[in-house]
């Protein structure tokens, strides 16, 4: 133990003495030359978020994604396509499919006959978007809308496709977006973390999400998501233990930061000081949650707003609710998942199932912000991670079929936050297969929704390994046709 | 013998004087001398000529003029050749300027740059000559030499990159114009130029004979026609050239420049296709214009603020655990403050913002509890534009003398009961450009009235839903377990305070009038099924929830399976049976028997004194997983020796995919001494058409056999 205190005291010196040197005058002054902040005081990490924001007010402030996870048939939805009803059964021609890989579960199909959606689709809105008849909410305000229908992606399969939208890359050690975010612009109301996270799962065929999407990946772990559990507690572990009282825990805390502080001078360790902030961010928590969580002031308009599942803990309804609740209370990312959208088969009976488990609370978050006056502020994001085949996996019959994966076209909406409202983006061809028109990549996507919050996504980055990261990796376009 | 190197020295001290000569003839003759097109070949190499003697010349000059160089013979010697070809380079450089200045150059950059190369290719001739002379004589020519040489660079830079170019960097940005006051040409079409064409048409270098740095040198146009025609992509010599293919030799901005974005080319196709006005705001073009949509991106919509931003620390003083305080962007001098924590709440922390009283421009206070604050404290924020307080209790008497703040464009007073009298003070605030009052009470001829009075407001009354009558969700079981002894307590429970619960407990499909309405916890005392639903009015009575429950009975003896289970469910086997233990929702949690293929049969002996009336069968359901109820229940029972069929029934079968859950088929047994019975269940064996596994094989799971 002796030999390791005095190599740590030497350790300590030598850093000392090289930090001088590198600290000489003459390097001092060619360093305020090409690094004009230097001598500003802030942290390298300020400085790397304060290029990466741009002088003018943003247009949303907060973000609320309401991920459907395992991926909602985009032909079921948003995208009509006439002729797959007319050429149902009818093989899907080479030309149009041109290559595209297929998932293991198809790969042996020998045919690939083309369905179209059992659901019927109407116009809607001043902006006369098609929408399928199982989202009737979602229809009555799609002049808020922002609907994109040529969505692309790189990958095929769930867990990747996820993690790509979330990270931007396809494995996880990545920040996930609300990472990134909670980094770039901080938290707004300091006694919740900047970024939640929400889940529920439908009755539809489902695949699990895994805490590696909310990682902070590398940046500091108060970057992380931080999961609201639909048990009595929402947030596991928040309560006093029976018995203790709040002044002993504040001296129980105290007592803690400060042996945390003798640590800190010692080693310098900035893990030391970010466990410190979480300590006190979890009591300031005890607090703030119980007062968000709380549904019992909401007006009757809300649940009839909502529906009645609004108060029933777990279910969307009560996620939206509540992610309404966390975001007007300054949480800056409110990431929603709701699983059971994977209709490989028997779709036209589940997919109904998912659609009545989220149209109305969707549409319900859009319509109680705006009447709050925060959907201005507030960018709402709808989809999944990939799109589905216009050919039926599977036996086709009329009223039973299944959808594959398909990342090379698919509909999402995004609604407030800057967002032009009533307008559909990109198209598909009448096969509902390839792209035609104004493609958005997943990196795009990013960094439109990064430029709505004032970052510019080739700006924020994080060193890490030697070199610098940033949500969209090495590309992405802000989609400017669809700014206010 | 003559030595070849000191031959070429002297070709080249000869060689010089050519250059001089050449050089003042093209100096003097200007543009009276025609010069064939090889020639101008040359003149164009001089960008990349006057490299050499500049690197050349300042070898020479440093090997010459300092000591320790100079008495070294060798680096003497290199100074000296250094010299010489340098010397010879920049009477070549110079010939090549002068040569390509007969193109499109003029201005005094140019002169300064042509005479100041002259003066160094003469400086550096003559120091060569003199080279040997002490070094107090050549030492400040040769320092002077030095200076010449970089400013005539300099000055060679002017014209190629623009005047300002070296120190630009050191100039601050422009101020960015904001949106409203942003004129077309000014703001928008003539910073594109700048960027992407003016290095090359401008005082000094006008290509093409055309200028853009100076307006009405542009709008005269250059040698091959008019800049713009209004209206006219073909003629407008702008569109012509930026829209050539990018290899043809006229296209512009040239290939090896750069070239125009995507959106500078459509603004600039726009702006002529829109008539090429140089006047005029950008604000006032048709908002639906493309040039307007395409423009306005450019601009921040946010209005300059031309107050002074607080301090730093004074805002750092104010933002504590419960109040944020921060610029609206960074570096803006306006400040937004934002409230947290109902119960942390501290009506006199709003005296701390006076401190900032000229920067506070966004002010939410939503559900702080302000019923004891003084509204009037709104009034010394001169600049407050959006202002938001919903759900912060205000009292009529606060909102009947709500300040009257002119300058506020957005007020959010949602949640707050509104009086006639409230409303007419609202309505005195004619410059409210956003306005919600969402859940305030208004009736509808209160909202027209209002409407009326604020005809420039948008007012978002938000959702009320009066009319809208939608499905309850189902009411909650809670229950302990589902097997019990004596009596089970059941709890039925609904998120909506407002509902009635209705239940029966006999079977029967609970309604709305005649079934006993829930009010405290019921005990049961015997096996059964639970049904219930909600009932509110304005809304439509949810669908049924059901639970069974079960008297744990008598234990039989030699309990045998005839059939055996599939080995992966196939629990405790016979045990299973009555081991008075009700499995868990779940058909892979062990505790369930699963059959398939064969039908489930299953045989015990009664003792004497065991004569029960009732049997109860626990089976699971769960259509998605193609757990049905059995097609068939056979029931057997032997008395005296002899068989007999006590029940053969068919159970209702699923027709749709629902939630999994458990359910109990209960039958009455006839009076007698039986020794032995024998249970039979059927499962299905072709999967109806609505399922996706239509015309596979269901499954039938069992978990207990309950007698009474």
């Amino acid at each position: 133990m002796e030999k390791e205190l005095l190599e740590h005291g030497l350790n300590l010196n030598r850093r000392k003495f090289l930090s001088r040197l590198s600290l000489g005058l003459g390097s001092a002054a060619l360093g305020s030359l090409l690094i004009p902040d230097l001598f500003r005081g802030q942290s390298k990490e300020e400085d790397a978020i304060m290029v990466a924001l741009p002088h003018f007010a943003p247009k949303a402030k907060r973000v609320i994604y309401l991920f459907q996870n395992g991926a909602p048939s985009q032909l079921e939805s948003f995208d009509y396509k006439p002729l797959l009803q007319k050429s149902y059964g009818q093989d899907l021609p080479e030309s149009i499919r041109m290559g595209q890989r297929l998932t293991g579960m198809t790969a042996d199909q020998e045919r690939f006959p083309l369905v179209g959606s059992y659901y019927d689709f109407q116009q809607y809105g001043e902006s006369r978007a098609w929408i399928s008849s199982i989202f009737p909410y979602t229809a009555k305000v799609v002049d808020d809308l922002c609907i994109i229908k040529s969505m692309h992606t790189e990958a095929i399969n769930h867990d990747p496709a996820l993690t790509f939208f979330q990270t931007g890359a396809q494995v996880g050690n990545r920040p996930s977006m609300g990472s990134w975010l909670s980094y770039g612009l901080g938290s707004e109301n300091s006694n919740l973390p900047a970024f939640c996270v929400l889940l529920s799962r439908g009755k539809g065929n489902g695949q699990g999400v895994y805490s590696k999407l909310w990682s902070n990946g590398f940046l500091d772990a108060t970057h992380q998501g931080v999961q609201f559990s639909n048990s009595e507690d929402p947030v596991l572990y928040l309560r006093d233990p029976h018995s203790m009282s709040r002044s002993e825990r504040r001296k129980m805390l105290d007592q803690i930061a400060s042996m945390n502080e003798l640590n800190f001078q010692e080693f310098n360790d900035p893990a030391i000081t970010a466990k410190v902030q979480q300590y006190e961010m979890a009591y300031r928590m005890q607090t703030a949650v119980p007062e968000i969580t709380d549904v019992s002031k909401e007006p009757d308009s809300i649940v009839k707003l909502y529906g009645p599942d609004c108060l029933v803990p777990g279910t969307y309804a009560a996620n939206c609710l509540l992610a309404r609740k966390l975001s007007e209370s300054g949480v800056r990312f409110v990431q929603l998942y709701h699983q059971g959208w994977d209709q490989h088969g028997n779709l036209p009976n589940e997919m109904a199932q998912q659609a009545k488990d989220v149209d109305q609370a969707s549409a319900a978050l859009i319509t109680d912000l705006k009447q709050r006056g925060l959907l201005d502020e507030t960018l709402v994001i709808w989809g999944g991670e990939f799109g589905r085949t216009n050919y039926c996996q599977g036996k086709i019959q009329v009223d039973n079929y299944g959808r594959d994966h398909h990342p090379r076209a698919f509909s999402i909406w995004m609604a407030g936050g800057g967002v032009k409202p009533g307008i559909v983006y990109g198209k598909t061809d009448e096969f509902g297969y390839n792209i035609i028109e104004n493609p958005v990549h997943v990196h795009d996507f990013q960094a439109t929704v990064l430029h709505l919050l004032g970052i510019d996504h080739e700006r924020l980055t994080f060193k890490h390994l030697g070199r610098r990261y940033r949500l969209t990796d090495v590309s992405g376009h802000v989609v400017k046709d669809i700014l206010v | 013998m003559t030595n070849p190197l000191s031959k070429l020295n002297s070709i080249l001290e000869n060689l010089l004087f050519v250059w001089l000569g050449l050089s003042f003839i093209l100096l003097i003759g200007e543009k009276a001398i025609s010069l064939p097109p090889i020639l101008q070949v040359i003149g164009r190499g001089h960008p990349l000529l006057l490299h050499f003697p500049i690197t050349l010349i300042l070898i020479g000059v440093i090997f010459l003029l300092f000591p320790s160089l100079r008495n070294n013979e060798t680096f003497r010697d290199i100074g000296a050749k250094s010299l010489l070809w340098g010397s010879n380079l920049a009477g070549i450089t110079v010939i090549a300027g002068l040569i390509l200045a007969r193109e499109d150059y003029e201005g005094d950059s140019l002169l300064w740059h042509q005479w100041a190369g002259m003066v160094t290719f003469w400086g550096a001739s003559f120091i060569y000559f003199f080279q040997k002379r002490n070094l107090k004589q050549i030492a400040i020519p040769a320092v002077a030499l030095g200076i010449c040489l970089t400013l005539t660079g300099h000055w060679g830079a002017n014209i190629t990159h623009g005047e300002n170019y070296l120190l630009a960097p050191l100039n601050p940005p422009a101020e960015q114009v904001p949106l409203a006051e942003a004129e077309v040409f000014d703001h928008v079409i003539q910073p594109i130029l700048q960027a992407k064409c003016e290095s090359c048409h401008r005082e000094g270098k006008t290509k093409g004979e055309l200028r853009m740095d100076n307006l009405s040198e542009l709008k005269k146009g250059g040698k091959s026609g008019p800049f713009v025609v209004s209206g006219d992509l073909t003629q407008s010599l702008l569109t012509q050239r930026i829209n050539l293919p990018l290899e043809e030799e006229e296209h512009m901005p040239p290939k090896n420049k750069a070239q125009l974005t995507e959106e500078e080319f459509q603004i600039l196709t726009t702006w002529v296709e829109s008539g090429a006005n140089f006047e005029g705001k950008l604000v006032d073009l048709p908002q639906e214009s493309e040039l307007f949509q395409l423009a306005s991106l450019r601009f921040s919509s946010e209005d300059s603020y031309d107050f002074e931003p607080a301090s730093g620390s004074t805002i750092e003083d104010l933002n504590t655990y419960f109040r944020k305080v921060s610029p609206i962007y960074p570096e803006s001098p306006a400040l937004e403050v934002s409230y947290f924590g109902i119960s942390a709440f501290e009506p006199s922390s709003l005296k701390d913002l006076q401190k900032i009283k000229e920067q506070l421009v966004n002010l939410r206070l939503d559900k702080m509890p302000l019923s004891e604050v003084n509204l009037d404290f709104l009034n010394d924020f001169p600049n407050l534009r959006e202002l938001s307080l919903n759900f912060t209790e205000l009292t009529a008497g606060q909102l009947e003398s709500f300040p009257l703040l002119d300058q506020l464009e957005g007020l959010s007073l949602s949640g707050n009961s509104l009086t006639p009298d409230a409303i007419n003070r609202i309505a005195e605030m004619e410059n409210l450009q956003n306005l919600f009052l969402w859940n305030t009470g208004l009736n509808d001829s209160q909202k027209q009235q209002l409407s009326e009075q604020l005809p420039n407001t948008k007012i978002d009354f938000g959702f009320e839903g009066k009319d809208i009558i939608l499905p309850l969700n189902s009411p909650k079981i809670t229950q302990d377990r589902v097997l019990f002894s004596d009596s089970l307590r059941i709890e039925l429970s609904h998120p909506i305070q407002s509902t009635t619960i209705r239940f029966t407990l006999d079977g029967t499909e609970p309604d709305s009038i005649s079934s006993p309405v829930y009010s405290e916890p019921i005990y049961v005392k015997t096996s059964g099924k639970i049904r219930a639903k909600a009932f509110a009015p304005e809304w439509i009575g949810s669908e049924e929830i059901t639970s069974v429950f079960m008297k744990s009975g008598l234990k039989p003896q030699n309990v045998e399976l005839l059939t055996q289970p599939s080995p992966n469910y196939k629990a405790q086997l016979a045990e299973t049976l009555f081991d008075q233990i009700k499995g868990k929702n779940n058909h892979t949690s062990g505790e369930w028997l699963g059959y398939s293929d064969k039908a489930f049969e299953a045989e015990f002996s009664l003792e004497e004194n065991q004569h029960p009336t009732n049997i109860g069968i626990s089976l699971l359901y769960h259509e998605g997983a193609y757990i049905f109820p059995p097609v068939k229940v056979e029931i057997m029972g032997w008395r005296n020796g002899k068989a007999e069929t006590l029940i053969s029934d068919q159970p209702t079968q699923s027709e749709k995919i629902r939630e999994i859950r458990s359910e109990l088929l209960t039958y009455k047994l006839p009076d007698g001494n039986f020794e032995k019975i024998r249970v039979k269940l059927y499962p299905i064996q072709s999967l109806p058409k609505w399922h996706p596994g239509a015309g596979a094989k269901g499954w039938v799971f069992i978990d207990e056999i309950l007698l009474n």
